[in-house]
């Protein structure tokens, strides 16, 4: 039922902003580590060395380098343990690991590994079983990528979330909680601060990016604010 | 007026029979008479073996005896309906700030081969890009491309049988190019390991990487020691995937190899040109069509394909297109082609085309027609025609081995096998579930959008180029 705590704030497609949004992109390129798994005793050790860069490439790049997929297993760490050691039990909790309830790499890594330690510990003897192929240990170099696009008012917010990149939307939706360390997003951090929806903000934080694709996630960021004009 | 001749397969050369089998009627745009291409002769034949039945009926179709002119370069813009205009606009952006910076790429050679069709796209877009890029090739001796073909192999895993002579005659043909060229540029990229050894001119303030386009996972170890030292002397080495790599002291790049949306091979096609391709060759489009693109090569298992199809066939109707080069100029290839043809049998569904190496339009329009690719490799580089099928949002099935996994991913972008089995139960599943396989074509056309283009790699070395100039500073989450 709806309630009017509930409904989305009036918003004036004019209203201007106390500060503008600046939409952003980024490109990335992709450096091959040294480790590579071949266990999951393996993966387990390399987890706690690899560079943060990895668990960011494997865990939060993944979902834009297959952002067009939504079935099967929402990263890389999960869709190894499925495909290449057969571990099922081991590959859905690893998918179940939502990098939107982290806002930092290091609490990310010390989960992956609990559950990796916590799987061999119940299943020993798959800890030294070898995988059919193993997991090559990469890292995100990421550069920021400015672009011409500028909101001053919702309206233009629409306008501009219509013209960015894929890229963008996962520079500013998925990406930003690692730069924000909130969990939220550049979207809602600033319909909320900037043109106080804050209820606007709340429900676009709340859209699943792990049953939408980033083309999904705009089309429902677009209808959200559409609803709001 | 135009010469003409006809070129046949071996075992097309009699009336009678049910394997289809390309007649390829060359055409030459001069007067003079020409020549017939050799037509290659098959030697080795199990002698036990029934005679293999020959083409009951001929297929002509005029492919050009040399290779047609190449169109011009598509233009940056010209990717905008498949990229967005947001993705051009970020190139752009990422090129201004190289703005003044000067590159030069040099290998082996000009024309042919993976690594010149994309430096034939890669330089005039990064120029357009007003990154001003020069592409330079290395001469040599026949020598020199003996011992180069000899490495190429050995890094492959081949034997070779490495001398003091050989190495000394690839340094002394590296310091020949070495004191030919100049190297004024700001960054160098030297493609795989023919010219490596022009390290020798790096200098403080220019950059160097070294792009491997070869599995070295599993390399001849005299001659990887032979030319690590080299490597190591760049500012970075860039591999196809990770599993090509080795141990290095300098870091590694994961740069995937790419297809052109516009070139003839993928671009989009008329459906007049393709029904037109499929008539000729005799395929009939009102029932399923499988396709494999390859060369005639043990290593692309085409017996298993048929294999796999005669499987299928006991439960669903199809025909089975192989379609490939390497007859022609590769006496192995030409046994191999014996041998598929030996597979067929007298099955008027299998069609056998050895097409000529500039045959991309009417590869593409065989690829279109197809309603599964197959790809059933046995080894494998990288797989660019899995991803050219991709691309074309075809339902794909393909051997586990390589860079295939890379892009195949099991049940979401495609289906991969590891046996001839399994090969045919795929088919019919998805022959039977139009709904999943029309979900794996379009998981798998979106999966090269994302990584496999050529407007992918161009924005991959923007940023390669400014991190290592130092232009900017890669953000690293934390």
């Amino acid at each position: 039922m709806a309630t009017a705590q509930n409904l989305p704030q009036p918003a004036s497609p004019l209203r201007w902003a106390r500060a503008p949004f600046y939409f952003n992109s980024a490109a990335h390129l992709i450096r091959i580590g040294q480790q590579k798994a071949t266990t999951l005793a393996e993966l387990a050790e390399y987890l706690r060395t690899c560079p943060d860069a990895s668990i960011f490439q494997h865990m939060f790049q993944t979902l834009q380098e297959h952002h067009y997929i939504r079935e099967g297993f929402s990263n890389d760490f999960a869709h190894w343990a499925f495909a290449a050691c057969n571990e099922i039990g081991l590959a859905e909790r690893l998918a179940a690991v939502d990098v939107r309830e982290y806002t930092s790499i290091k609490a990310l890594r010390e989960t992956l590994i609990g559950i990796v330690e916590e799987y061999l510990k119940k299943n020993p003897r798959t800890r030294e079983r070898t995988a059919f192929e193993p997991f090559y240990f990469c890292a995100s170099d990421t550069v920021v990528v400015p672009t011409p696009i500028v909101a001053r008012n919702l309206a233009e917010f629409a306008e501009g979330l219509k013209q960015v990149s894929i890229s963008g939307i996962h520079y500013h939706f998925i990406q930003a909680r690692l730069r924000l360390k909130l969990n939220s997003n550049d979207f809602s951090v600033w319909l909320e601060q900037e043109l106080d929806l804050g209820t606007l903000a709340d429900r676009i934080n709340r859209i699943d990016i792990y049953t939408s694709t980033l083309q999904d996630v705009r089309r429902q960021i677009l209808k959200i604010i559409e609803k709001a004009l | 007026m135009k010469e003409k001749d006809t070129k046949q397969t071996p075992a097309a050369s009699s009336e009678n029979g049910g394997v289809r089998t390309q007649t390829v009627e060359h055409t030459t745009a001069t007067e003079a008479p020409t020549s017939p291409p050799e037509v290659p002769q098959v030697e080795r034949r199990n002698p036990n073996a029934p005679p293999v039945p020959p083409a009951r009926e001929r297929r002509k179709y005029k492919v050009s005896e040399t290779p047609p002119p190449p169109p011009p370069p598509p233009k940056l813009n010209d990717y905008e309906p498949i990229i967005g205009k947001a993705a051009i606009d970020e190139l752009h952006f990422l090129a201004r700030h190289l703005r003044g910076k000067t590159v030069k790429m040099v290998n082996s050679t000009a024309v042919g081969g993976g690594v010149a069709e994309i430096l034939n796209r890669l330089i005039p877009l990064m120029n357009e890009l007003e990154v001003p890029t020069k592409w330079e090739v290395i001469t040599g001796g026949n020598d020199f491309f003996e011992i180069t073909k000899g490495f190429h192999n050995a890094l492959h895993g081949g034997e070779y049988n490495v001398t003091k002579e050989i190495l000394d005659l690839f340094q002394m043909y590296n310091e020949q190019n070495r004191q030919r060229m100049e190297f004024a540029e700001d960054l160098f990229v030297i493609h795989d390991p023919q010219p490596v050894g022009l390290i020798r001119s790096k200098r403080d303030r220019g950059r160097w990487v070294w792009r491997c386009h070869i599995d070295l996972s599993n390399p001849h170890a005299e001659v990887w020691n032979f030319l690590r030292p080299f490597v190591e002397q760049y500012d970075a080495a860039i591999f196809s995937s990770p599993a090509f790599t080795r141990q290095l002291a300098i870091p590694q790049y994961l740069f995937y190899p790419c297809i052109d949306p516009l070139s003839e091979k993928n671009k989009t096609m008329e459906e007049t040109f393709v029904q037109k391709v499929c008539e000729d060759f005799g395929i009939d489009r009102t029932r399923p069509v499988l396709t494999q693109i390859s060369r005639f090569d043990r290593l692309k298992d085409p017996v298993g394909v048929i294999q796999a199809y005669k499987l299928a066939k006991k439960y669903v109707d199809c025909q089975l297109v192989l379609a490939g080069g390497g007859a022609t100029d590769d006496p192995e290839g030409a046994v191999v082609l014996a041998e598929v043809m030996e597979a067929a049998g007298d099955d008027p569904d299998v069609i056998i085309l050895n097409l000529p190496p500039w045959s991309a339009l009417e590869i593409n329009a065989l690829q279109q027609a197809s309603n599964i690719v197959i790809q059933k490799s046995l080894k494998e580089g990288f797989g660019l025609t899995v991803t050219e099928a991709l691309w074309k949002g075809k339902p794909t099935i393909a051997g586990a081995v390589g860079g295939i996994p890379t892009q195949v991913i099991h049940k979401l972008t495609g289906i991969l096998v590891h046996s001839v089995e399994g090969c045919a139960y795929q088919i019919r599943y998805l022959l039977t579930h139009p709904e999943f396989a029309q979900q794996l074509g379009k998981n798998g056309h979106e999966h090269v959008k994302e990584n496999f283009l050529m407007t992918t790699n161009v924005r991959r070395w923007l940023v390669l180029f400014q991190i290592l100039l130092g232009v900017v500073k890669p953000a690293r989450p934390s």
